[in-house]
């Protein structure tokens, strides 16, 4: 199993680069969608609504292979590295405004009227007073979504991308009948990455809590 | 912060003001009432103010006038409308129907032109409210709860915000909390900050919405002294509240409200120790003689 590490490990690059991609875009995409999601255009509310749940419902494979080849048949010609950033960042983005819409539905309506009550305008409430405590709030389950992306990142291998699964894949195939010993080397790869970040959203979380949302200040 | 050398601290004053002779006070206030008085505004005006939650009536035909450095009590059961009104005031709750006028400017008026979003931002800058939750943020320290309004809405420095902040938790006592997180203070330190916090806008009124029914006892008092200090000082205010000593002593009117409706109202000793409603004297009975 151990010889396989090596191989794998040249995949680490992709697959970080796909979750943290698509994570970035999930974190800033979300953030217009919860918006959307409370405006007074019904029609507004009804597009933010769709993109959450379609892409909450689509399995992540199945998106990418439409994505994929999808544009591949309109001529569009993207890499598999792009199209699984683009692919998952949009899914992310679907499950990131869940996870803000969570963490303002925590603030207490009383904050708002606080806010409302010394004159703040609406993009003030927010960006001042409700942002910073929903953040706060939003931080461990958007932690822990990080990690299951690190894990969901995997099915850019079914596209061709050449991140820790797709590396795998190759390596089986090559060996034709180690199997087992290479995806194990794979999960002791994913594991050694999902650790540490497991580690630092913890450390993160406490920290937060105690400064980030009050050094934000006036 | 001018306080009074010659003017009676409370009952009497509303006699002068009611006879228009100004009610003599520290210079910024005097002056102010006197331009009011002069143009014969009110500072609040309430008409006919109706509030409908759904199928029930919170408010029915409230009217009330407030006058420029004048304390208003507002007694009655809870769920007797009093919080409602107070929220239309400073247009929280949109009122069904009727009208409220801060200085004789509309904030609230669903049968005419309603203020728009940043003009109706701007008149609640008028008008400091103190929740009986306190409702702090709790996110920032002491002093910056009482600067983030000024720096955010009155477009003050951090520094002149700063300085400002630190007299005004000076002047509710709690300056050596400056430092501290809401929920490092107690219950009676944060609703003082929370005073300090709407004074920071230097406001035309302040309404306070059951300010010590969530504090024990003791600590109610801190609040209610710091109340005090601020009628005293010409500050006009609608007071909900079930502090009967406080309305008695502070305020120049009380107003009792029962069902959505003003029932009775006048001075202090007419409506608390002499009430002619029977339905006021029920409420304080309950709440006197227990």
């Amino acid at each position: 199993m151990f010889h396989y590490i090596g191989p794998i490990a040249h995949g680490i690059g992709s697959t970080l680069t796909i979750t943290f991609a698509a994570y970035a875009i999930g974190l800033v995409l979300g953030i217009p969608i919860v918006v959307a999601r409370s405006s007074r255009l019904r029609v507004v509310r009804l597009l933010a609504i769709s993109f959450v749940e379609i892409f909450r419902g689509i399995p992540g494979i199945a998106w990418l292979f439409i994505l994929y080849y999808g544009l591949a048949q309109l001529d569009v010609q993207i890499s598999s590295m792009t199209a699984a950033i683009c692919g998952l960042g949009l899914i992310a983005a679907a499950y990131m405004a869940e996870i803000y819409r969570a963490g303002l539905r925590a603030v207490p309506h009383g904050q708002f009227e606080a806010a409302r009550a010394l004159g703040m305008g609406t993009v003030q409430v927010y960006r001042s007073i409700v942002g910073p405590q929903a953040f706060v709030t939003s931080f461990p389950p958007a932690a822990t979504y990080v990690i299951g992306l690190l894990k969901e990142s995997a099915v850019a291998s079914v596209i061709g991308a050449q991140e820790i699964t797709g590396v795998a894949l190759g390596q089986q195939q090559e060996a034709s009948t180690q199997g087992l010993s290479v995806f194990l080397a794979a999960s002791a790869v994913y594991l050694a990455l999902s650790l540490p970040l497991a580690g630092i959203a913890r450390y993160a979380d406490v920290w937060l809590a105690r400064r980030v949302a009050g050094a934000e200040a006036a | 912060m001018e306080s009074l050398d010659d003017s009676p601290a409370a009952p009497s004053a509303p006699a002068d003001a009611a006879t228009g002779a100004p009610v003599v006070s520290g210079p910024l206030v005097a002056e102010a009432a006197a331009m009011a008085s002069a143009a014969g505004i009110p500072r609040v005006q309430v008409e006919q103010l109706g509030m409908r939650f759904g199928t029930h009536d919170a408010v029915i035909g409230v009217d009330l006038e407030v006058a420029v450095g004048e304390v208003v009590a507002v007694i009655g059961p809870s769920g007797s409308g009093r919080s409602t009104m107070l929220r239309c005031i400073n247009h929280l709750e949109s009122p069904t129907s009727g009208r409220v006028l801060i200085d004789g400017t509309a904030i609230a008026d669903p049968g005419g032109r309603e203020p728009g979003p940043r003009e109706l931002a701007a008149l609640r800058r008028q008008v400091g409210m103190v929740f009986q939750s306190f409702n702090l943020f709790p996110h920032l320290t002491a002093i910056e709860n009482v600067m983030i309004a000024q720096v955010k809405v009155l477009g003050r420095t951090k520094a002149e915000a700063r300085t400002r902040a630190m007299q005004l938790l000076e002047r509710v006592g709690i300056a050596e909390k400056a430092d501290s997180r809401p929920r490092r203070c107690s219950g009676g330190q944060q609703q003082r900050i929370a005073i300090a916090r709407a004074l920071a806008l230097e406001p035309k009124l302040m309404l306070f919405d059951e300010p010590t029914s969530a504090l024990d006892p003791e600590l109610g008092l801190e609040v209610l002294a710091v109340m005090r200090e601020l009628a005293k000082e010409g500050m006009t205010m609608i007071v909900v509240t079930h502090e009967m000593h406080f309305a008695e002593d502070v305020a120049d009117r009380v107003i009792f409200m029962a069902d959505g409706r003003i029932v009775e109202e006048g001075t202090a000793q007419q409506v608390i120790r002499h009430p002619r409603e029977e339905r006021t004297r029920k409420f304080l009975r309950a709440v006197l003689d227990r």
